[in-house]
């Protein structure tokens, strides 16, 4: 009775729906542009209008231009493309770390005794605090960078492959040694497979974290890349580039969650069911 | 022997995905600065092509906050580094391995010292005395300015245990002036000239000059290993960058001039007009940096006095 119930409402609410698609839609949308629109024109008054008494507070249209030139100038993008090269080889390193270390932990005991305190021990530190010992080792270039936000992608990574193997189902695993399959290939076919969405998660974590390292290490030790720029800018005494510097930053990371989750609904279609 | 371990391993993980790690050529010399326009001087020989005629080339490495300077020097990644005096004395008493090659800057007349505690104009504020139990803006704590900060306080009739620090950055001084979150700032140039071309801000002393006319506060850093083992490279290194000093100090406030800062600094050329560029030495002067020694102790920044004539190359004396 409270099935059949249901079932009428929620198609009312559907018919409802299709009738005002467009313009509600539309407005819904808008919604969220209009907030931005509305802060960006309180941001070009404050500084129009003297609210904001500072010389690092410059009206926002002077930062679109800025935007503009940089862009059309080809600037900011071997800039964004510098900084996403050090970040994706420190990505890769990283997630590929945390996925074979995860692993092994994962399904090895004795490495599970063996590893898990001294990554639990490292785990609360935030990488761009130990950027200064790491220069002694690493010196000041592309290696720095790159192993710093290795470090950093690494914990979210690996702690999810842990609890995702952690997770998958007995009796896939069972089933497997059942029919005699080898131990790798359990793991590369039956249990790596069933933990996939966790790790993926770990690892959407770790792309946004990705960025945020990279950029804080090129703004310690950096000569290239948009985290040196932004901090050039700012002790240039020009803000607009500054600002356009971290516009784009923000539409990278923008893009590239994006990019991602686009990926996981095409390879991963199961996540979120 | 295990830093370079450390560098292989890292190296082997990492390098290939890295593509050319970069080979060092024979005379090519990796110079840590900041965009500031204190190694203007270098930019300027290497301008005027000193360097390449002494068969060097300069390759800089910008970098903003300059606290990559000395520890990128002791793991091998620069040649030299500009840093100051103070920074220099700090490592030297640390046991590393540091040498001063060249001079940087140096204030030595009281109308070229251009950077100044600023205040607010209607604070009332005018001596050390004056910001006891207030906030000072400095760019790092236990650093140069910091120190010479604490010695004004000091020589103006302030206590300066009295008076908190506040790390802020240079280029934001002025705000954290205006919006009261500091009580008075020192400021360098060029933040200084468009602070104090406005009303509300006005400079009550310059503490360099005051407390110590002459001080060298900025130097070139190397380590002694690459003057034993380089000692040509050395000789020439100072050299080139001696007639870039000369041609720096004959051409100051001059467009070709203000031209190579805003190449480096990325200030605007019309901006830099209104900065006063104090003259460049071409000595180290071991007696200043011996003064300066003597204000880290009674500051605590050195447990102990350092012998300071060995620090400096001999022949930038």
């Amino acid at each position: 009775m409270t099935g059949a119930q249901t079932i009428p409402r929620m198609r009312s609410s559907e018919t409802s729906g299709t009738a005002l698609t467009a313009p509600l839609r539309l407005a819904r949308r808008l919604r969220g542009f209009l907030l931005i629109a509305a802060l960006l024109a309180l941001w070009e008054a404050s500084a129009r209008f003297g609210w904001v008494n500072s010389s690092n507070w410059p009206p926002v249209s002077g930062v679109v231009v800025a935007l503009f030139k940089g862009w059309a100038s080809g600037e900011l993008l071997t800039l964004t493309a510098s900084t996403l090269r050090r970040m994706a080889i420190g990505y890769a390193a990283g997630c590929a770390t945390g996925i074979a270390l995860g692993a092994l932990i994962g399904i090895n005991r004795w490495a599970r005794y063996a590893l898990k305190p001294i990554v639990e021990v490292l785990r609360p530190i935030p990488a761009p605090a130990i950027v200064p010992m790491l220069i002694l080792f690493l010196g000041v270039d592309d290696l720095l960078k790159v192993v710093v936000v290795a470090l950093a992608c690494f914990f979210p990574v690996f702690l999810n492959t842990l609890s995702g193997i952690a997770g998958v189902d007995a009796v896939l695993i069972e089933t497997a040694r059942t029919f005699r399959i080898s131990r790798l290939r359990t793991l590369t076919r039956v249990i790596l497979p069933a933990a996939l969405p966790t790790i993926a998660a770990g690892m959407r974590v770790a792309i946004g974290i990705a960025l945020v390292v990279t950029v804080i290490s090129e703004m310690i030790a950096g000569s290239a890349g948009l985290g040196y720029y932004i901090v050039q800018m700012q002790y240039a005494l020009r803000p607009e580039p500054m600002y356009a510097a971290i516009i784009s930053l923000s539409a990278t990371g923008y893009l590239l969650n994006r990019a991602f989750v686009a990926l996981d609904k095409r390879w991963l279609p199961w996540i979120g069911r | 022997m295990r830093q370079s371990i450390s560098k292989w391993v890292f190296g082997l993980a990492l390098g290939a995905m890295l593509g050319a790690i970069p080979a060092s050529a024979a005379e090519k010399l990796r110079v840590s600065i900041i965009p500031i326009n204190d190694v203007t001087p270098l930019f300027s020989a290497i301008k005027q092509g000193y360097f390449a005629e002494e068969g060097l080339e300069i390759d800089t490495a910008p970098s903003a906050g300059g606290a990559v300077g000395i520890p990128g020097l002791v793991a091998g990644s620069y040649d030299i580094v500009y840093g100051n005096v103070v920074s220099m004395l700090l490592a030297a008493q640390q046991g590393i391995d540091i040498r001063v090659i060249a001079p940087g800057t140096k204030v030595d007349k009281v109308e070229d010292d251009a950077s100044a505690m600023v205040v607010r104009s209607d604070s009332g504020i005018a001596t050390g005395k004056d910001l006891e139990g207030k906030n000072v803006g400095v760019n790092t704590r236990n650093n140069v300015i910091w120190l010479y900060a604490r010695a004004w306080i000091k020589a103006s009739g302030g206590d300066p245990d009295k008076v908190t620090y506040r790390e802020v950055p240079h280029p934001q001084l002025e705000d954290a002036l205006r919006q009261k979150q500091i009580d008075a700032g020192f400021m360098v140039i060029p933040y200084v000239a468009l602070a104090t071309a406005k009303p509300e801000f006005k400079a009550i002393a310059h503490p360099y000059s005051t407390v110590q006319l002459g001080v060298d506060v900025g130097q070139y850093l190397t380590t002694s290993k690459f003057l034993t083992e380089r000692p040509e490279t050395a000789a020439k290194f100072l050299r080139a960058l001696r007639r870039g000093i000369e041609w720096y100090n004959a051409n100051r406030g001059t467009p070709p001039l203000l031209e190579i800062v805003s190449g480096f600094t990325k200030i605007d050329v019309e901006l830099l007009k209104k900065v006063n560029m104090s003259a460049s030495p071409l000595k180290v002067d071991p007696p200043q940096v011996e003064t300066t020694m003597k204000l880290m102790l009674d500051n605590k920044l050195l447990k102990a006095p350092i012998d300071v004539k060995p620090l400096i190359y001999d022949k930038a004396l």
